[in-house]
């Protein structure tokens, strides 16, 4: 009698733990994209700024070129040889077969947008998931007349010198300043107070009289 | 004799594959942490890295250094140099490569302030706002246009041509003002001041004299 309830709860257990492995087997889905890379190491790789690249890199077979424009600009007009993969769309199912292929094969993507920060977010994720080896194209794309304009740009330039501007401007305001002051006083003379000048009549000593 | 022996240690059986399953389950936790796959999921990070909310124009940013908002940090993310030549006024300077380093952190992982980051431009900023975006730093606004666009709207503002609306010169205004907050002297705004109370300069006073009336000498006999 001891021996079956004994064997009873033992395979009550094993159908239960059986059953939780099935469970968990069941909900188990891998995510679609992982990282490759850790935020550290994107940072090192985001230091040595040779992901920039211009026009003229841009002949290299092997490489794929992405415009990250949405749809409608890129039917309007884009560079030669460029696949549209509008940014918001990047991870979708529409791509995942466009970028499983460069992740084989380890291809150059080369990518562009209206201008570099656009292309930004689409360079971030590809580099932190590690498909292919991204390049941005630093370049600014607009359109003139209906005609797609190319057009290099510097990333990053610097500003121009604020604190000097300020000076300068402190010392040209001052400038202007001590000039007018000066005006100032020499206007002043000329502008004696205006009075009125009320003449007084003498009182006259009534006239007349014998 | 054997029999019984083993007979015991059977009995112990279940005891131990349960031990042994505790114990490898125990160790689970010993694991390391896959440390590659830190932070946001790449579809939401992507998503975050798209939307514009993250930025804050040039203008704003003067609106709240002028209200003395005490809820803002800002950080420059330039090199040493730059920014010891000029900043932002109140900035922190925690260059690029250092923001996910221990000093980095201090500042940017908490929840009490917002803060906004600059660089030259915003395409380093946008870079160091995307990683931590990714780690999960929270409140992290991006100065759009960066230096370059604080100089060009705050501290050098264009002059507004006649043709432009109304708001082109209430902005206008804002930012000159803004700009002398921020030390920029005008030579015209001296002037104006002194021009301003001219007109308003008494009319000249016309005091009226009478006319005495010419009077009739008196006296006579």
């Amino acid at each position: 009698m001891k021996e079956l309830e004994k064997t009873k709860r033992i395979s009550i257990a094993a159908v239960l733990s059986i059953l939780i492995v099935l469970i968990a087997l069941l909900n188990y889905q891998r995510p679609k994209y992982l990282y490759t890379q850790n935020t550290s190491k994107t940072l090192t790789k985001l230091l040595q700024t040779d992901y920039l690249v211009t026009t003229d890199d841009m002949n290299g077979n092997g490489t794929e070129l992405i415009d990250v424009r949405n749809p409608f600009d890129f039917e309007k007009g884009h560079i030669e040889g460029a696949v549209n993969v509008y940014a918001p769309e990047l991870l979708s199912d529409k791509h995942a077969d466009f970028l499983e292929r460069i992740k084989k094969e380890n291809k150059t993507v080369l990518i562009y947008g209206q201008d570099p920060d656009q292309a930004l977010s689409v360079f971030m994720s590809l580099c932190q998931l590690g498909i292919g080896e991204p390049r941005i194209l630093s370049t600014r794309n607009f359109f003139e007349k209906d005609q797609l304009i190319t057009e290099s740009v510097a990333v990053e330039k610097e500003a121009p010198n604020v604190s000097l501007f300020i000076e300068t401007s402190v010392k040209n305001a001052s400038k202007i300043q001590n000039a007018s002051q000066a005006k100032k006083t020499v206007k002043k003379t000329p502008q004696p107070k205006q009075v009125s000048p009320v003449k007084k009549k003498k009182k006259k000593v009534p006239e007349g009289g014998c | 004799m054997i029999n019984r022996n083993l007979a015991k240690v059977l009995s112990f059986r279940y005891k131990i594959l349960a031990l042994v399953l505790i114990l490898i389950a125990g160790s689970l936790v010993f694991l390391p942490k896959y440390a590659k796959h830190e932070g946001i999921d790449p579809e939401s990070a992507l998503a975050n890295a798209i939307s514009p909310e993250r930025y804050i124009s040039a203008d704003e940013l003067a609106h709240k250094i002028i209200g003395q908002d005490p809820s803002i940090l800002i950080i420059d993310l330039r090199e040493i140099e730059r920014f010891e030549a000029y900043s932002i006024p109140g900035a922190i300077n925690i260059p690029l490569a250092k923001i996910l380093e221990e000093e980095g952190k201090t500042y940017l992982e908490q929840d009490a302030y917002e803060i906004i980051l600059y660089s030259e431009e915003n395409f380093y900023a946008d870079q160091a706002w995307m990683l931590c975006n990714r780690i999960g730093y929270n409140n992290l606004r991006v100065l759009e246009g960066g230096m370059n666009s604080w100089f060009n709207s705050v501290i050098n503002p264009p002059v507004p041509t006649d043709q432009m609306p109304a708001t082109a010169f209430d902005l206008y205004s804002f930012r000159k003002s803004a700009s002398m907050y921020f030390g920029v002297g005008y030579a015209e705004a001296i002037q104006e001041v002194k021009e301003a109370p001219k007109p308003k300069a008494k009319p000249k006073q016309v005091v009226p004299v009478k006319k005495k009336k010419k009077k009739v000498p008196e006296g006579g006999c």
